[in-house]
C-alpha cells in the first residue's frame, strides 16, 4: 500500500478510529502493529517474512548484547545483527547487480556468459527497516540505550507503517521513549498532522506527478527531441520533482505520525537554500546523512586519521550513500560525485580556516559573509546538485551527456523554450517560494484552513491522478 | 511573560560513551510557557485550525455544487445528459440501445414516420454506449416520463452478455427503488450492483469530487482564454465535450463520436491494422440481463407503447470471432419473437446494403453507415405501420 493510493485513504481513517477507540497502551500498539504489518504484506505479502526475521534477530541480539558481560561476547551478538541485516539487505537489492557485473567481466576475458533471466522483487522499504535495526543494535552496544524487553514494541519501532516504506530513518532513541508514555494526541497534533499530511500530499500528487507528466518525463525519455534551453528547465523541474515526491512522503509520514501521537524527525530543510555541498547534506534526507554520519563515519574515525583517512571516509560515506538508493552503476556514480564534491569542500574550507591562504583568509572569511558570496555559493551549489541528479534519471550514459552539456552551456540570451509548459516556471516558482518563506512565520489557523482547502481543492481537480508510486519507495 | 532560559539541553539518554567524534552540540534558547490557565481551551477553540478546515471544505464543497450546470456544461455525464435530452419533453418514438444505436441512428432521417396513424415529429435517440439491457430499461424509466408511442431497441449480442457488469447505470440511471427491484429480480448480480450504486452515491456525496472533470474542463478553457496555448490538449477536450454537451442538451441524440463518424473499417483492414479487441462477447452466456427486456416488454404493454426490437447490424468480422455468441443471441431473438410476440427486425448487412467501408470498426457505423441504416429503418417502420 501506498500513501497516495485509494487503499490507503480506506485504511489510515480506519486504523486511526480503532487506535483511538481502544483503551489502553497495550491494545492501542498492538492494533497499530497488526496495521503496520498489514501494511507492509499490501504490497510484499510474500516478503513479511523479512521484516518479522529482522526483527527477531535485531531484538534478540539487542536483549543478548544487554545481558553478556564481555566486550567480544558483545560484539559477537552485534555482528550478528549487522550480518542479518546487511545480508538480507545485499541479497535482495545487489545480487542482480552483482551477477550483472560477473556476467560482464566474463565476457570481457572472451569467455560466453548467457544473460541475466531473473530478477529479484525489493521487500517493502527493506533499506529503511534494516539501517534502523542496525541502529537499534549499535546504540544498544555502546550502551546508549537499554534494550527493548517487549517484542510487541520493538515490532512496532521497525515497522510503524508511516515511516515503513521510505523513512525517514527513525532511530530507537527518538521513537521508543515516546512509546513509554500513554498515547495520547493533542490538539496541536492533530492540527499539525493535517497542515503535514495535506502539504505532502500536495507535493507528491500535484507538484511532482504534474511536472514529471508535464515536462521531466518526456525530456528524459528523449533529450535528442529538445533544445539545450529545455534541458536546462527540465534538469530544475527534475530536481524540484524529486524533492517534493520524496519530502512529500516525508511530511506525509510525520503528519500520520502525529495523528497516533508520535513525532518523526523532520528529514528536510529546504535543501535547495543550501550554499555549499555539504549545507546540502545537512538539509537533504537528514534521518540518512545523520545515520550515516553516526554509524560509518564516525566508526571509520571520522576526521580524525589526518587528512588522506578523512576524504577516504567521506568517500567511503558518499559511496554507500550512493549505493544504497540503488544497485547501478550510476548510483554508484553519483555517490562517487558527491563524495568528491564534499571532499573538495571540505579542503577549501580546511585550507581558508588554517591560515595557509595568508592574508586571503581574512579577507575571504569576510566576503564569505556578504550576501553577493552567499548568492554565488548558492547559485553554485545549486547547479552542482541539478547537474548530479541528473545521473539518477537520465535513460542511458548518452542522454545523460547531453543533459550534462546543455547544463554546462551558459546561454542567458535564450532562457527561455516554446518546449517549456508555461505551467512549469510557475510550479517552479511556487516551490522556490516555499523554500524561501516556508516555515518563517507562525501562521493563523484560518489561513492555515484555507491553505488545506486549497490544496484539497487543486488536488482533486487538476490532479494529474493517483496512481504514480513515490521515487523512493523504489530504494 | 514568558521567562527565558539560555543553556545547552542535555539529551534525552545521555550516553555512557560518546563516539569518536560527537556531534558538535547546539546552544539554544528555551522558552518556557506561561502558566496554563485556570479554565482550559475548549474543544472548539483548541482545534480550531481542523474545525475551520472542516467547515471551510463543506462550504466550498456546497459552492462548487451551486454552479453545477456550469461544470455539467464542460463535461456532461453522458448518460444522464441523454436521458435529461429525452425527458425534455414528450417523444413520439424514442430509440434505445448502446453505443451501435449512439453511433448509427439519426433521429432526423427517422422523424416524420407514421406511428400508430400519425405522423412522429419528435425522435430521439438513447444510445447509452457501453451499456446492458439492464441499463437500457433503466435509461427508458428516467428518459420516458410520458410515454413514445413507439419504443425501438436496437438490440445486439453483447447488450445480453452476463458475463458484462458494466457500472455506469447503476451510476447515472438508477434510484434506490431501481436497486432494491434489481436485487430481487438479478440476485446473482445483487451484491455486485449494490457495491456501485453505493459507490456512485458516495461519489456524488461530494460536488467537488462529482464534478471535478467539468471544472477541470471549465478552468482549461478560462485557463486558455487568460494564456492561449497553455494547455491545448485540455483545451481541445474541454471544447470537445461542451460541443457534445450543446448538441446532446438541444438535439435528438445524435451525437456521432469524432473518431467513429468518420472511421472505416475497411481502411483499417486494408492497411494490415488489428482491430481493436472486443471484449464485450467474452464469456458470452445469457438470461439474467435478459429479465430487464421482458420487464421492458411490461413496462411498454402497461402504457399503450409499441416496442420494436431492431437486431443492429455489424461486421461479417466480428460475427466470425464470436459464432457461438452469436448463435445463442440469436436464438434468444427467435424465442423472444415466438414465445413472447415481440416484433423483431432483422437489419442484416445484407438487408440495409452495409460493407466493411460503413463501419469505423467491428461493429460502431460512421456518418455514411448510421445514414444508411436510419434510412432503412426508417421504411421498415413504415413498412410495420402500413
Amino acid at each position: 500500500m501506498i500513501f497516495a493510493s485509494k487503499a490507503f485513504f480506506v485504511f489510515l481513517p480506519a486504523v486511526l478510529v480503532l487506535y483511538h477507540l481502544l483503551r489502553g497502551t497495550g491494545h492501542k500498539y498492538r492494533v497499530l502493529l497488526g496495521a503496520s504489518w498489514l501494511f507492509y504484506a499490501w504490497l510484499s505479502p510474500q516478503y513479511l517474512w523479512v521484516i518479522l526475521l529482522c526483527t527477531a534477530i535485531d531484538y534478540a541480539a539487542a536483549l543478548k548484547i544487554e545481558a553478556t558481560p564481555d566486550d567480544p561476547g558483545r560484539r559477537r551478538w552485534l555482528l550478528l545483527s549487522i550480518a542479518a541485516n546487511l545480508g538480507l539487505l545485499f541479497a535482495f537489492k545487489y545480487t542482480a547487480f552483482a551477477a550483472d557485473n560477473a556476467i560482464e567481466l566474463v565476457r570481457l576475458f572472451g569467455l560466453p556468459a548467457p544473460d541475466r533471466t531473473w530478477d529479484i522483487l525489493l521487500p517493502l522499504g527493506i533499506s529503511f527497516h534494516t539501517f534502523q535495526g542496525i541502529s537499534y543494535t549499535v546504540d544498544v552496544y555502546r550502551r546508549q540505550i537499554a534494550a527493548v524487553r517487549s517484542f510487541r514494541d520493538y515490532a512496532l519501532f521497525v515497522a510503524f507503517f508511516p515511516q515503513l516504506a521510505a523513512g525517514p530513518i527513525v532511530r530507537a532513541v527518538e521513537f521508543l521513549p515516546q512509546m513509554t508514555t500513554p498515547p495520547g494526541v493533542s490538539a496541536k497534533q492533530v492540527a499539525d498532522g493535517l497542515h503535514l499530511f495535506l502539504g505532502g500530499l500536495f507535493k507528491k500528487l500535484f507538484l511532482a506527478d504534474t511536472l514529471d507528466q508535464l515536462f521531466v518525463s518526456p525530456v528524459f525519455a528523449d533529450p535528442a527531441a529538445y533544445d539545450p534551453t529545455a534541458h536546462r528547465w527540465a534538469c530544475v523541474a527534475w530536481a524540484a520533482q524529486i524533492y517534493c515526491d520524496f519530502s512529500g512522503y516525508s511530511d506525509m509520514a510525520m503528519g500520520c505520525a502525529k495523528w497516533f501521537g508520535f513525532e518523526l524527525p523532520a528529514n528536510f530543510d529546504r535543501p535547495y537554500l543550501a550554499t555549499s555541498i555539504t549545507d546540502f547534506w545537512r538539509r537533504w534526507h537528514l534521518s540518512l546523512s545523520t545515520w550515516l554520519r553516526d554509524y560509518v563515519y564516525f566508526p571509520l574515525g571520522g576526521s580524525r586519521g589526518g587528512p588522506v583517512r578523512t576524504y577516504a571516509n567521506l568517500m567511503a560515506v558518499f559511496v554507500m550513500c550512493g549505493l544504497w538508493h540503488g544497485a547501478t552503476w550510476a548510483w554508484l556514480v553519483y555517490g562517487l560525485y558527491n563524495g568528491v564534491l564534499m571532499s573538495l569542500h571540505r579542503a577549501w574550507d580546511v585550507w581558508l580556516r588554517s591560515g595557509r591562504a595568508g592574508g586571503v583568509s581574512p579577507l575571504m572569511n569576510h566576503i564569505r559573509e556578504t550576501w553577493a558570496w552567499k548568492l554565488v555559493a548558492w547559485a553554485g551549489t545549486f547547479w552542482l546538485v541539478t547537474a548530479g541528479l541528473i545521473l539518477i534519471r537520465m535513460p542511458s550514459w548518452d542522454a545523460g551527456g547531453v543533459l550534462f552539456q546543455s547544463l554546462l552551456g551558459v546561454d542567458l540570451l535564450s532562457g527561455w523554450s516554446a518546449a517549456v509548459p508555461v505551467w512549469v516556471p510557475l510550479f517552479l516558482a511556487g516551490i522556490a517560494a516555499g523554500h524561501l518563506l516556508g516555515g518563517r512565520w507562525p501562521v493563523p489557523a484560518a489561513v492555515r484552513a484555507a491553505a488545506g482547502v486549497g490544496m484539497v481543492v487543486l488536488l482533486v481537480v487538476l490532479g494529474p491522478g493517483v496512481g504514480k508510486t513515490f521515487i523512493y519507495l523504489a530504494f | 511573560m514568558p521567562q527565558t532560559d539560555t543553556r545547552t539541553p542535555r539529551p534525552a539518554l545521555a550516553p555512557s560513551r560518546l563516539p569518536a567524534e560527537a556531534p558538535e552540540l547546539v546552544r539554544v534558547t528555551v522558552v518556557t510557557a506561561p502558566e496554563p490557565p485556570t479554565h482550559p481551551a475548549g474543544f472548539l477553540r483548541r482545534n480550531r485550525t481542523v474545525v475551520l478546515f472542516a467547515v471551510l471544505l463543506v462550504l466550498t464543497d456546497r459552492a462548487v455544487g451551486w454552479f453545477a450546470a456550469t461544470w455539467d456544461r464542460h463535461s456532461p455525464d453522458e448518460y444522464t445528459a441523454r436521458v435529461e435530452g429525452c425527458a425534455r419533453r414528450p417523444r413520439d418514438v424514442v430509440f434505445v440501445g448502446g453505443s451501435p444505436v449512439a453511433e448509427g441512428i439519426d433521429p432526423a432521417v427517422i422523424a416524420g414516420i407514421t406511428v400508430g396513424g400519425k405522423p412522429a415529429e419528435s425522435v430521439y435517440a438513447v444510445g447509452l454506449s457501453g451499456g446492458t439491457t439492464s441499463d437500457f430499461y433503466h435509461g427508458v424509466l428516467r428518459a420516458c416520463p410520458s410515454p413514445p408511442r413507439l419504443l425501438v431497441y436496437g438490440i445486439t449480442a453483447s447488450d445480453l452478455n452476463d458475463s458484462r457488469h458494466e457500472p455506469h447505470g447503476p451510476y447515472s440511471l438508477m434510484t434506490w427503488g431501481d436497486l432494491r427491484r434489481w436485487v430481487r429480480l438479478r440476485p446473482e448480480a445483487g451484491g455486485w450492483v449494490t457495491r456501485h450504486f453505493l459507490k456512485a452515491r458516495l461519489g456524488q456525496a461530494s460536488d467537488l469530487y462529482r464534478y471535478r472533470h467539468g471544472m477541470r474542463m471549465w478552468a482549461a478553457t478560462e485557463a486558455d482564454r487568460v494564456m492561449p496555448g497553455c494547455c491545448p490538449e485540455a483545451k481541445r477536450e474541454a471544447d470537445e465535450l461542451r460541443g457534445r454537451a450543446d448538441a446532446l442538451r438541444d438535439g435528438d441524440g445524435y451525437v456521432p463520436a469524432a473518431g467513429y463518424s468518420v472511421g472505416r473499417y475497411d481502411g483499417i483492414k486494408a492497411a494490415g491494422r488489428e482491430p481493436g479487441p472486443f471484449s464485450y462477447l467474452d464469456k458470452y452466456h445469457t438470461g439474467s440481463h435478459l429479465k430487464y427486456l421482458y420487464k421492458l416488454r411490461e413496462w411498454c404493454a402497461e402504457r399503450g407503447t409499441q416496442l420494436v426490437l431492431i437486431d443492429m447490424p455489424v461486421t461479417a468480422d466480428l460475427e466470425a470471432k464470436y459464432p457461438a455468441a452469436w448463435a445463442e443471441y440469436r436464438d434468444r431473438l427467435a424465442g423472444l419473437e415466438h414465445d413472447c410476440g415481440l416484433r423483431v427486425v432483422r437489419a442484416t448487412r445484407e438487408a440495409v446494403g452495409l460493407g466493411d467501408e460503413h463501419f469505423a470498426d467491428l461493429i460502431h457505423l460512421n456518418r455514411d453507415g448510421a445514414a444508411k441504416l436510419s434510412g432503412w429503418v426508417r421504411g421498415a417502420l413504415e413498412r410495420d405501420a402500413r
